[in-house]
């Protein structure tokens, strides 16, 4: 082996770290290590003078170990590894010392993160004196890309990789494209209709020849890496034949049996055999099993009877399709909250308590009461209360604020007022107007006569106190800017409920091995800087899974995740993470116990040698199979026995 | 502790100032100067000693309706126990009821040297010298007197539980020299007085070597199970008698003919103590609901939205506290039961109470039996005593 020649490099960031931590100090202390044969300090080392004196001190020094005491290996390791393999050493070389938010970020003693930052150089040298190079594998990238989820993101990803001529798998789970969205009336702040700017997308999609449209269908499983992913996608049977059917409804007309809409949440009534709404991408019914009468006790049939097209096939079952692509982008969604829990709203106790997503449909044209705002009874409310954050910014239900309410709050307002004579309540915490239009819109509704409220409602009863309260639901809270409690009396009141995770989000997130935030939404890679990427290469986010967002949100991020993928296809080829694991096949056991471990699925058992092995363009590195091996088989290229000895000395000498 | 801590231990930083706990709060639904969004507000504001010197800051009832449903999870509660501390260091105290004779009581009972006599309504009950469950008897003796012109007997309620204790087998023991558990010091602001009594019943329970400790009041039950943790040291399982009951339903036996036939139908009244502070909501509920030819009906607001009996800590007794009284009993009324059931003593005195001193709110027809739940459960056990 040759001789290591190790160079440390303090950087200052600012004042960041030289504010708390003495960089002088550290510097001078780091001579005196194994092996180092130069030690510098300097303002920015990510910045392009930064990285020279390393570039520079490999060529004039001969180093060939580099350690970086700065920041998180998350932000600058790519950064400096980069550096170094630019001056012709094995990225891999190399090594970080936090000092920054593992030191100077959490103390105000100088002297305790000093001697910590000390410590961690000390342990980083330590450890890079035993690093090897390491080979980065490359492997070709398919150009097919899945989607997962038809809604409004999804589609507008869908297009945008479609139209550039690669293949896309676009897998909805319902019988047609559209999501939420395509459940909305209007949008907020222009006022445009929902279904008339969506649907000329929708029907893109459907005729496109780049996109393969899988409705009424599943991901099942996903096997596979960045650039060749496997995914097993069941699509369940519609019991009717998709080539033949010309989508005319006589089947729908004829069926005699009836369910709730799901697509009207319950608030109407559809057929057995159905599509979900008049737009519905594809135009092609499905036949509901627990509705129909031919499932439940074998008679009816009247929908083959009447399909001149034979396309009614009650024998169809659920197909097994296996596709092959190089990227997967998510884009499931969201579930609106459930009320029913908060018991003092009355959301399910009484009949005008509704969901805002129920009136969405209690306004849409093609709704429950054809767009007009009526209550149970068919009278129009004399009074509509919205209440706000209902299960958003509660510690009871979801800490976060759902960023939307406000806004279809005051797009409801609007709504009553355009087409009631009602006086509208908004009972609100803070107006969250944040976006391009926004508060302007709330200053439009605030001349259009709208009762504005400061107060978080506390109850929503039906025991009136007096005269005017006789028959009406009463909103009691408090108008905290009159401090006065008040009762209001209403005839209507619409719940402002929050946007959640989809209540599977759990099992998606570890289909597609990707992680979830506290708050149950997927956790993109970083919260700023890769908003659409996640911890799994290949593995892309976009709209509500990620978080709560409007549309306009929702569709530029389905666009950056489109660009993150064809930017991968363009490129045609990826890197794979060299710092795998390795199973020493004469030391293991065969025991299997890594197998189930692998949080990424990246060891087998090879039956006929009796050993486990390491697919290594699966392996992310993360270590955990090294640490379960009761056979000490297994080894962390880059967290050998020795390194991590060495590292442990470092932090204690 | 300073008022900057108080409002970091309660959580106080996180209010939306959204008033949703003034618009819970039985107080302030009569009593328009009572607010908690606007006491919080003024401690962040900067207004501690308007606050501390505020006659309304001995009004809030502890009941904690507000922070049951708080969005930001404040502990308004704790807030006012602990400002209540700092304002009587200033000399601030709430108007105290009864003359505050039982504030008397429970200072005197702070002293080392008293030799109580607090066992002298024991009879026929079955009781022991040495065993491993206590029963805490509470002040019941010291109510006794000062509540018999309302013909409420907190004594009887202690005399039933051993009773009920006796049929599941248990002979408890009761201290001849227990002292009052501190609650309503506590929470009117005298820590020091309240940590002495503590000591007290703490080293008494050790030496005594109980192992479990049972309450039939809510109050003494809570301040042993999340205030005494923070001042002394007590090695004991600590149960509400609702909850032992409960767990040994089928232990007891019932019999056809109570001595109360004539109630068939009650209705259950959560004290706040033992609902909203502890959760306990089911346990009584199963036991009446186990009781021969006893039906349940529930009030309007039920269970974690039970509605306070008006007043706490013998403090700020007022006209507002009446009203939340009446309001409560005409829920109790509604639901046509012969009787209202309770599981705390207290709760027992404040509704006797305002059927004896109607004040002045629209106070007809509020007459209804109330009555314990230990007190039930002996009937239906059959002691003729037990009435």
């Amino acid at each position: 082996m040759e001789e290591v020649k190790i160079g440390i490099y303090v950087c200052h960031c600012g004042l960041n770290i030289a504010d708390i931590v003495d960089v002088e100090e550290v510097t001078k202390y780091a001579t005196t290590l194994p092996a180092v044969v130069v030690s510098r300090n300097y303002k920015f080392m990510c910045s392009d003078p930064g990285q020279n004196m390393i570039k520079e001190d490999i060529k004039e020094l001969g180093l060939n170990r580099v350690v970086v005491a700065s920041c998180s290996p998350l932000m600058h390791e790519p950064t400096f590894r980069r550096t170094i393999q630019e001056a012709g050493v094995n990225p891999y070389l190399f090594e970080m010392a936090n000092i920054r938010e593992h030191c100077s970020w959490i103390t105000e003693d100088h002297k305790a993160a000093t001697e910590k930052a000390k410590a961690l150089v000390s342990a980083a040298v330590r450890r890079v004196y035993y690093h090897q190079p390491l080979e980065i594998k490359e492997v070709p990238v398919n150009p097919n890309t899945l989607i997962i989820g038809g809604g409004i993101a999804g589609i507008q990803a869908a297009l945008e990789i479609a139209d550039s001529e690669h293949k896309v798998y676009l897998v909805e789970r319902d019988p047609s494209i559209g999501g939420h969205m395509i459940q909305f009336d209007k949008t907020f702040p222009t006022l445009d209709c929902s279904a008339c700017i969506l649907t000329p997308k929708m029907t893109s999609v459907g005729m496109h020849p780049y996109i393969e449209l899988m409705t009424y269908s599943e991901v099942e499983e996903i096997s596979g890496f960045v650039g060749s992913f496997k995914a097993r996608i069941r699509k369940k049977a519609r019991y009717v034949d998709e080539d033949k059917c010309n989508g005319c409804g006589v089947c729908v007309t004829k069926c005699p049996w009836k369910a709730n809409s799901e697509f009207d949440l319950g608030l109407s009534e559809r057929k057995a055999i159905y599509t979900p709404f008049a737009q519905a991408v594809p135009n092609i019914p499905v036949i509901d099993t627990e509705h129909c009468a031919y499932f439940l006790k074998e008679k009816c049939r009247a929908c083959e009877k009447f399909c001149e097209l034979g396309a009614i096939d009650f024998e169809q079952v659920d197909q097994i399709v296996e596709v092959e692509v190089g990227n997967i982008i998510v884009t499931t969604g969201y579930d609106s909250f459930d009320p029913t829990p908060i018991t003092q709203y009355g959301y399910g106790k009484f009949d005008n308590v509704y969901t805002g997503l129920e009136f969405e449909r209690i306004c849409n044209a093609v709704g429950p009461t054809s767009g007009k705002i009526v209550l149970k009874d068919g009278s129009e409310p004399k009074s509509v209360a919205i209440l706000h954050c209902v299960g958003s910014r509660d510690e009871n239900y979801h800490e976060y604020c759902s960023r939307v309410c406000c806004m279809y709050a005051l797009k409801y307002s609007h709504l009553i007022k355009e087409r009631t004579d009602a006086e509208v309540y908004q009972m609100y915490i803070d107006m969250r107007c944040f976006g391009k239009g926004y508060e302007e819109f709330y200053k439009r509704l605030s001349e259009e006569g709208v009762n504005f409220i400061r107060g978080k409602v506390a109850e929503v009863t039906d025991r009136a106190i007096n005269e005017d309260e006789q028959g009406k639901l009463i909103v009691c809270g408090e108008d905290t800017l009159l401090c006065k409690t008040i009762r209001v009396p209403v005839d209507m009141v619409i719940l402002a409920t929050a946007l959640e995770p989809r209540s599977d989000a759990a099992e998606v997130a570890k289909l597609l091995t990707i992680t979830q935030s506290a708050d149950g939404f997927f956790l993109e890679r970083h919260p700023k800087l890769d908003p659409v990427a996640t911890m799994t290469d290949g593995v892309f986010i976009a709209g509500c899974c990620q978080g709560p967002k409007d549309i306009p949100d929702a569709v530029a991020q389905a666009s950056a995740a489109a660009t993150r993928v064809l930017a991968l296809i363009s490129k045609g080829r990826v890197e794979l993470e060299a710092a795998t694991a390795v199973i020493d096949e004469e030391k293991c056991s065969g025991c299997r116990i890594c197998n189930l471990l692998c949080p990424y699925s990246a060891i087998s058992f090879i039956e006929d040698e009796k050993v486990s092995r390491i697919n290594e363009a699966l392996c992310k590195g993360c270590g955990t199979c090294v640490a379960a091996c009761p056979s000490a088989a297994i080894t962390h290229r880059q967290f050998t026995m020795e390194e991590i000895t060495a590292e442990i000395e470092g932090v204690l000498v | 502790m300073n008022l900057e801590d108080i409002i970091k231990e309660t959580k106080t930083y996180y209010c939306l100032e959204c008033g949703k706990c003034t618009s819970l709060c039985p107080v302030s639904r009569y009593n328009s100067n009572f607010s908690p969004r606007f006491m919080l507000e003024r401690a962040l504001m900067g207004f501690g000693d308007e606050l501390i010197h505020d006659r309304e800051l001995f009004s809030c009832l502890a009941c904690y309706a507000c922070s049951n449903l708080c969005p930001s999870d404040v502990d308004y509660p704790v807030f006012t126990q602990k400002v209540r501390n700092l304002a009587s260091g200033e000399g601030e105290h709430g108007d105290c009821a009864h003359s505050g004779i039982l504030f008397s009581l429970m200072r005197l009972m702070s002293r080392s040297d008293i030799r109580q006599k607090r066992l002298d309504w024991l009879d026929g009950c079955h009781t022991s010298e040495k065993s491993e469950v206590l029963y805490f008897a509470g002040c019941a003796p010291y109510f006794e007197p000062v509540f018999e012109d309302i013909e409420v007997s907190p004594v009887n309620i202690a005399r039933n539980s051993i009773k009920v204790l006796n049929a599941l087998g248990i002979e408890p023991m009761v201290l001849p020299n227990e002292r009052c558990c501190g609650h309503d010091l506590l929470w009117t602001g005298d820590v020091e007085t309240f940590k002495k009594l503590a000591q007290f019943n703490a080293q008494m329970i050790k030496e005594s070597g109980a192992k479990k400790i049972v309450f039939s009041c809510p109050e003494g039950y809570r301040t042993f199970k999340i205030d005494y943790p923070q001042y002394v040291e007590l090695d004991c399982e600590l149960m509400h008698i609702t909850e032992l009951l409960a767990q040994n339903l089928s232990s007891l036996s019932f019999r056809a003919k109570r001595s109360n036939p004539e109630v068939k139908r009650v209705t259950y009244h959560d004290p706040c103590r033992l609902g909203r502070h502890l959760g306990i909501y089911e346990p009584p509920r199963e036991i009446i609901r186990a009781i021969p030819e006893i039906k349940l009906t529930e009030m309007e607001h039920s269970g974690d939205e039970s509605i306070c009996c008006g007043t706490s800590a013998w403090t700020n007794c007022s006209s507002y506290s009446k009203q939340i009284r009446v309001e409560r009993l005409h829920e109790a009324k509604a639901t046509g039961a012969e009787a209202l059931v309770t599981a705390c003593p207290k709760c027992q005195i404040h509704f006797k109470c305002a059927m004896v001193d109607k004040g002045t709110e629209k106070c007809t027809n509020i007459e209804m039996k109330v009555m314990d739940i230990v007190t039930l459960v002996a009937d239906a056990l059959g002691d003729k005593s037990s009435e």
